[in-house]
């Protein structure tokens, strides 16, 4: 079975800055702000108060809803303030700041003393509830409300997702390598929670070493595979990860619970092991920091709710003449224009470019080449959509199929006329969206 | 840290390094084979005409652009390629005159005035080659090889002859400047599809459809198969347009199924022109028509999102979805989906088959009018020729056609004598008693201001000439038209001169006659066509 997708694209990789970079431990000097919303669903409710003592691991905020998540502190110190702070969304959010006393005073953590083989699905998921998981990959959507669907014996496979497709990344690389035995078990807890379920761990083939050590680590258990997949953007995403390795089909108006299917991230898993086993809520994640206007590209541990400019300062600054800085990898990252936003849950990498290829070309006529429809993994006419987007056409635009668009970027990549395609039909999607809502 | 002056921009934030001007390029490079070649062949006046296309394409372009206050956009070299595509569709002795006009009709006509590249809903090069066809049939169809006008081997086969497949594959055959060598085209397609310009599909759909009705063709007509098919595949345009035409972008289905229904149409429609239709060729046609059924094609063939109610895999899966469905609330847009599919392909199928009906019926009705017509047309023809002779040599009594001349020596011999211009369509015996009195020719001249002029002459063993008559006559009206008048023509009869002169100021002397006012390219063909009757004759006496 060849477990890939139709379509995509071969972009620069730009792992090789970092593939070979340790993860190093970086703790915050700085003023702390977490985001009461670093998820998707409603954001979480403040429980301290201005001049409150806080400790690492403390929960600070708590869920607010069913979908949603708790918020933990990631250094010891006093609640400065909760005000509104610019994220890397582009928007103000409600963001407790605390001042950091640089004590890393910790909260004791409850460790579950017993045998990841003995535990129990309702105890995995509320640890995991409790230490506020959510999905590292970017969305942030709360973990324990991705293992917890209507059709929980229909589970079969539980995917994690190490594609790590998107180019210049390689945190999920370097936790593969570093700590393959934290993701194995990882795997093992979300499987205790599927009873008929296997485990499948999907890494793209130009990670070979990655494959060989996990590989080796999986050979003991019977359900636990692992899955190699060619190198091609975006094999990392959803619905594309899950026809790849299954075979399956799933619209974007499906979870991937409707293919038997709950998908997880290397970072998610490794959270969840750590919530499980150790008690320890999710407030550190490994960070990408890498680019050609990087200094020292690296991967770096570091706490949420540190300043980008404080984690850019850690990695060794960047080099002069610097154009573009994206929050995220090239692909579906954000381009930010501040670096005085906090680092979130969510947040896998700060790419550093001399270049903005974005600006380099003027966009001219579609020349009707067919490479974003051929390129396209959600099969859609990006040419045919772009242009009804821009004459306002919103029937036409759902009539071709404008909602089954997941924003990749292949089609802007491809295009010879540089178009901006993905931008123009994201906006319309949006529109719809809201519309819908109303 | 604040003042990097950074760019922001929606994602992705990285673009491939191919751009429009790349892939054209790419385009040219992969017809300089061809286009080398074919100056190769046809000489100075290929190249004259290859360089003429592509500037006056891009200078059109230019200043309609500037003039129409539009961004300019001539860098992105799709100029290049409309004005060399046409260049390489065009007979490599057309006057370049009428070869800048076709550019100006490509570019200013069928892009620009559509809204430029990308929306033109017709290739802009054969569009141009087919308007120049309707309003320049004699020029557009003359071809020459080696100095000399021949048949194409299309219409040898079309006439039931065999004809030399080495020779058709290596290019030295009549026909437009870059369709002849079959290899260079090939080499310029393996080039393309190793770059990923453009995708195998529609050509090899095209080329396998054609071969395929071909060759039933063949068989059904008796003809020598391999012969007849592989001299259908490498003569007239299909190589090229199959490669180069049907592939272009902007004109064809951009969806994998539409590339399809698109090579599958083409090859039907080029069957059914060049087996059925009046002309021995039909690749222009078939690409413009297939062009203009694109729109429709593309809507029909829209692909299916990934993920929306595609048939499972395996029976197994089928099972889970549809457990998984049961106690979902999604599950009745699943099915509803479904509904929809099934009732999508049901119109897919149905606008497919609707397409390949008009495709055969357009077809069809083509050559039904062309086989209704031909009957009338031949049996008009042919009264008109008798008129002319009775009108050319009023007192002959019985008029026979001459066998058994050597036309290769006559030809030899025309063209030493500087009658290069001239084909002979017939040579007749005038006979009176028992006796030959004279000779009526039927000859064409190319060289007419409009085209060939087709003219009778009669002329006695004394080389008297006796009348003239014109059978093929495309002149400028009030001008050259002029010709047929009277006086005009009776300036001619009752001399019997070795070689007509023809003067502007006033003919003088008994061999030179007054000049058509306004007209002296039409004189001088006549004049031409009338010497070489005197000289076909000297030569028929013994003189």
């Amino acid at each position: 079975m060849k477990h890939t997708f139709k379509g995509g694209i071969h972009p620069y990789e730009g792992k090789e800055l970092t593939m070979d970079c340790e993860i190093k431990e970086y703790l915050p000097v700085g003023e702390i702000v977490i985001p009461l919303s670093q998820h998707i669903g409603a954001p979480a409710k403040a429980i301290v108060k201005k001049g409150d003592r806080v400790l690492v691991g403390q929960m600070i905020a708590e869920a607010q809803g069913f979908v949603s998540a708790n918020i933990h502190s990631s250094v010891s110190g006093t609640v400065k303030t909760i005000e509104s702070r610019l994220t890397s969304s582009g928007q103000k959010v409600m963001s407790i700041v605390i001042d950091n006393d640089k004590q890393f005073d910790e909260v004791d953590y409850v460790n579950n003393p017993k045998n990841i083989e003995e535990l129990e699905r309702d105890e995995i998921i509320e640890a995991i509830k409790l230490a506020g998981v959510v999905g590292m990959g970017g969305a942030g959507f709360p973990t324990h409300v991705k293992l917890s669907p209507k059709n929980i014996d229909d589970i079969d496979t539980i995917l994690v997702n190490a594609s790590e497709c998107e180019p210049y990344l390689t945190s999920d690389y370097r936790r593969l390598l570093e700590e393959s035995d934290v993701i194995i078990d990882g795997l093992r807890i979300v499987l205790k929670a599927f009873k008929n379920a296997k485990g499948i761990i999907a890494i793209e083939d130009n990670k070979p070493e990655a494959i060989k050590i996990m590989k080796d680590k999986a050979k003991q258990y019977e359900d636990i595979i692992v899955n190699v997949m060619p190198t091609k953007y975006p094999e990392g995403a959803e619905r594309q990860l899950i026809y790849a390795n299954t075979g399956r089909y799933i619209s974007s108006k499906m979870l991937p619970a409707d293919a038997g299917c709950v998908v997880h991230n290397v970072d998610t898993i490794h959270a969840i092991y750590e919530a499980v086993m150790l008690g320890k809520p999710l407030f550190r994640r490994v960070m990408t920091i890498t680019g050609d206007a990087a200094n020292a590209p690296c991967n770096l541990l570091i706490s949420v709710g540190t300043s980008y400019s404080e984690i850019i300062e850690a990695a060794g600054g960047l080099k002069d003449g610097v154009k573009k800085l994206i929050a995220g990898g090239p692909m579906m990252g954000k381009a930010i224009y501040s670096t005085d936003i906090p680092a979130t849950k969510s947040a896998s990498a700060i790419l550093a470019l001399s270049q903005d290829e974005v600006s380099m070309y003027e966009p001219s006529a579609c020349i009707r080449c067919g490479r974003c429809v051929s390129v396209c993994p959600g099969r859609v006419m990006p040419n045919k959509l772009a242009d009804l987007a821009v004459n306002n056409d919103i029937d036409g635009f759902l009539k071709y199929n404008g909602m089954e668009c997941c924003e990749c970027g292949c089609c802007s990549y491809v295009c010879p006329a540089k178009r901006h395609l993905t931008q123009t039909i994201a906006g319309t999607r949006k529109l719809v969206l809201a519309n819908r809502k109303k | 840290m604040d003042n990097m002056n950074l760019k922001i921009s929606a994602s992705p934030h990285v673009r491939s390094k191919t751009t429009t001007s790349d892939i054209m390029f790419d385009v040219i490079l992969a017809l300089i084979p061809t286009t080398g070649f074919g100056i190769y062949y046809f000489g100075m006046h290929a190249a004259i005409l290859v360089v003429a296309c592509i500037l006056s394409a891009v200078c059109f372009e230019y200043l309609y652009q500037y003039f129409m206050n539009r961004t300019i956009t001539v860098g992105d070299y799709s100029a290049v390629v409309t004005g060399l595509l046409l260049a390489l569709n065009l007979p490599p002795e057309l006057p370049v005159w009428m070869a800048v006009l076709g550019s100006g009709f490509a570019i200013i006509i069928v892009k620009q005035l559509f809204g430029g590249l990308g929306q033109n809903f017709m290739n802009p090069a054969l569009g141009a080659r087919c308007f120049l066809l309707l309003s320049f049939t004699s020029h557009m169809t003359n071809f020459v090889l080696d100095g000399v006008s021949t048949a194409t081997p299309l219409n040898v086969l079309k006439q039931g002859g065999k004809v030399d497949l080495l020779e058709m594959f290596r290019g030295h055959i009549g026909g437009t400047i870059g369709e002849t060598c079959t290899l260079a085209i090939l080499i310029g397609a393996v080039y393309l599809l190793f770059k990923k310009i453009i995708s195998p599909t529609i050509p090899v759909l095209y080329i396998g459809t054609f071969t395929i009705c071909v060759a039933i063709y063949a068989v059904v007509k008796d003809y020598d198969v391999l012969n007849y098919v592989l001299g259908n595949l490498c003569g007239g345009g299909l190589m090229l347009g199959a490669w180069f035409m049907a592939t272009d972008y902007v004109t064809s289905p951009i969806t994998s199924k539409g590339k399809i229904i698109y090579g599958i149409i083409l090859g039907l429609l080029t069957f059914v022109l060049r087996a059925f239709g009046a002309s021995a060729e039909g690749v222009s046609y078939a690409i413009i028509i297939s062009n203009l059924l694109v729109p429709l094609i593309e809507n029909v063939t829209v692909p299916r999102p990934f993920g929306i109610a595609k048939e499972k895999r395996s029976s197994n899966n089928n099972k889970e979805e549809k457990k998984a469905s049961e106690n979902n609330e999604e599950s009745e847009e699943i099915s509803e989906n479904k509904e929809k599919d099934k009732f999508d392909q049901k119109g897919v199928i149905l606008a497919i088959c609707s397409i390949c009906v008009i495709t055969v019926v357009m077809g069809a009705a083509l050559a039904a009018v062309y086989k209704i017509t031909k009957k009338p047309i031949e049996e008009t023809t042919l009264k008109a020729k008798q008129d002319a002779y009775k009108e050319v040599y009023e007192e002959a009594e019985q008029i026979n056609p001459i066998e058994g001349i050597n036309y290769d020596l006559l030809y030899a011999d025309l063209k030493k004598e500087g009658f290069g211009n001239i084909t002979i369509d017939e040579i007749n015996e005038v006979v009176s008693g028992e006796e030959s009195v004279g000779l009526i020719l039927l000859l064409s001249n190319n060289s007419g201001y409009g085209g060939t002029i087709q003219m009778a002459i009669g002329i006695d063993l004394n080389c008297e000439i006796k009348g003239i008559a014109f059978l093929t006559l495309n002149e400028t009206a009030g001008l050259g038209m002029n010709a047929d008048s009277k006086s005009f023509k009776e300036q001619f009869i009752g001399k019997s001169v070795n070689s007509f002169k023809y003067s502007k100021t006033g003919a003088v002397a008994d061999d030179e006659v007054d000049a058509i006012s306004g007209a002296t390219i039409t004189t001088s063909a006549v004049v031409e066509t009338i010497n070489a009757a005197i000289d076909i004759t000297n030569k028929a006496v013994g003189r």
